[in-house]
């Protein structure tokens, strides 16, 4: 849970400095959270409740967090890499006139003197980056901080923040939502996860994958262009721009591995990869690689693996 | 209708890792062989806003690059795709540009452009990896920014955008002006330079714009600064599986797993 890893990394930086946590929570109604973030690390929560702010709308959101930080008037705002996170990060972070850094994957600091770390380049490189200004914003790439381990007999405030918003501050009216038709396993929590990419060459060849995935318990995942050719549903996508997911096992299946696509599955366990290219990114960062046609092999590994299971 | 689309050129984002190397000093990737290509989310825009704009005559779509030299290139390939102009911001001064600096400057180049009705922005670029460019843009032009979009429509005189939710797809309707930074989708793939256009393009004006030009008399500076740029090295010792065939690969594969006790 983001929100979770970001508070596990705010308690790692409060017990090198001695800072205070502060969460800022939005909602309809939220405060019943209030607990629930104190045992997760958070030594104060600053509450702002109003019907406006049920689903989140940028503007809104954005006057409403601004009211809490003036308030708190704090060194460092941390968000987490979620959709939300990164729509809200940086317009708040004009509001303040103050320097952001986005997609962190950790930190250093003395005092108050922080050097915040992130991948760059699509994850071939790592740039160690400084905020100028006296407030500095980041945002968490999701599942490279431990959350805090929960301790109901942690004690902290409830600040009740109030917010009436003018209206209308609403510029965009939604239409309609549509949950996607997504595969059955939650990618970002399975154990194992068998993706596609390019090389799969159709939509169909899914079927192989999915099939693998079911019996080995796992979730199928794909790489970017897979997505964008239209054969499998963009919440399958791992990657930078995707999920990232720390699986036990994952199968790169006609994946080139472009560091786009690593970025989103470098920190799987264990990393199967099957490509006809023996010169393929992939198969340089596998632990086991196979240099053949997914089509020749998959049909056989699928059958052993269904005789050795029992599936 | 006026479309605008901020494109930046980046270092071929495809270059595997092993070709990829940086400069510790200067802090910057070294392009080597490398080519320097159009941020692809930005090429993703580039389509959003040519099928937006359709065979219509009173719609125009702008692209507005940043950049030194190499960014020629660039517009060039966005003029072939399509686009009606090219304007290019040009000045040694920027050359040290964060995201909010970048922001800034774009912002007055679309402010001098005149009635902008729709402002596009790739969601990153494939450089920095940042995505805070198109949001800070709206704010220093008091817009509304709507995230990764990859659909655009106009129905009477409201846009209709589709947008990538975590799990699924929202549609909204937005009163221009509005800025919308856009994702990758099957239905923005762009499209190729015809011949003709790349005659065209070759031989269109682009006006460059420099720091006097756009009246900014003010320093601009960093509020982001890059104290190191490294290459991590992975770790992984690769076994390549032998075998006659796939199937007696895949076989070898089964009986790894097994007893690797790699599998649930």
């Amino acid at each position: 849970m983001p929100t979770l890893e970001v508070l596990g990394m705010a308690r790692k930086i409060a017990d090198k400095t001695g800072a205070q946590i502060a969460v800022a929570l939005l909602g309809a109604e939220v405060s019943s959270f209030h607990r629930e973030l104190i045992g997760s690390g958070a030594d104060v929560v600053y509450v702002t409740e109003n019907k406006d702010l049920a689903d989140y709308q940028a503007n809104i959101y954005v006057r409403a967090f601004g009211n809490i930080v003036e308030r708190i008037k704090p060194d460092l705002i941390i968000f987490p890499g979620d959709g939300t996170g990164k729509d809200l990060a940086p317009r708040v972070a004009y509001g303040l006139k103050s320097g952001l850094v986005m997609d962190c994957i950790d930190f250093e600091v003395e005092g108050k003197d922080f050097t915040f770390i992130k991948p760059v380049y699509g994850g071939k490189a790592i740039a160690r980056m400084k905020v100028t200004t006296p407030v500095a914003l980041i945002t968490v790439r999701p599942k490279t901080q431990e959350p805090f381990p929960r301790d109901m007999n942690r004690t902290g405030d409830q600040i009740i923040v109030e917010a009436e918003f003018a209206s209308p501050l609403l510029d965009t009216k939604v239409l309609e939502r549509i949950e996607e038709e997504g595969e059955e396993i939650n990618l970002e929590d399975s154990e194992v996860v068998v993706s596609g990419g390019r090389g799969l060459g159709n939509s169909e060849s899914f079927k192989q994958l999915r099939h693998l995935a079911k019996i080995l318990n796992g979730a199928v995942g794909a790489s970017r262009p897979a997505v964008d050719q239209g054969w499998i549903a963009p919440s399958c996508q791992v990657g930078q721009t995707g999920k990232i997911v720390t699986p036990s096992v994952y199968f790169a299946i006609g994946i080139s591995g472009a560091s786009q696509h690593l970025a989103g599955m470098i920190g799987s366990k264990f990393i199967v990869a099957i490509n006809r290219d023996p010169e393929a990114p992939i198969l340089k960062i596998a632990n086991l690689g196979i240099v053949d046609d997914y089509r020749e092999v998959l049909p056989t590994l699928i059958d052993e693996l269904s005789r050795i299971t029992g599936k | 209708m006026r479309i605008v689309v901020c494109v930046k050129q980046v270092l071929d984002p495809e270059i595997p890792a092993r070709d990829f190397q940086v400069d510790r000093q200067t802090k910057e990737a070294i392009q080597g062989l490398a080519a320097m290509v159009v941020n692809p989310y930005d090429e993703n825009a580039i389509e959003v806003a040519l099928q937006l704009k359709g065979n219509q005559k009173d719609r125009t779509v702008s692209a507005l690059t940043l950049g030194a030299e190499p960014c020629e290139k660039a517009l060039r390939h966005v003029l072939a795709m399509g686009c009606d102009e090219a304007i290019w911001l040009k000045d040694a001064c920027w050359k040290e540009l964060d995201s909010f600096g970048i922001a800034k400057v774009l912002a007055k180049g679309i402010r001098q452009m005149g009635n902008i009705d729709l402002v596009l922005c790739g969601r990153q670029a494939g450089d920095w990896d940042m995505g805070q460019v198109g949001p800070l843009i709206a704010g220093e032009l008091s817009l509304p920014c709507v995230p990764l979009v990859y659909q655009i429509n106009l129905e009477q005189d409201r846009l209709v955008l589709k947008r990538e939710m975590d799990r699924g797809v929202e549609i909204l309707e937005g009163r221009m002006p509005l800025l919308a930074t856009i994702t990758s989708a099957s239905s923005n793939q762009p499209r190729y330079p015809t011949v003709k256009g790349l005659v065209l393009a070759g031989r269109k004006k682009i006006p460059i714009w420099s720091n006097q030009d756009l009246q900014i008399t003010e320093r601009i500076d960093r509020l982001v600064t890059v104290e190191d740029l490294i290459i991590p090295q992975y770790e992984r010792q690769v076994r390549i599986i032998d075998g006659e065939t796939g199937a007696e690969k895949a076989t070898s594969l089964a009986k790894l797993l097994v007893e690797m006790k790699l599998l649930t």
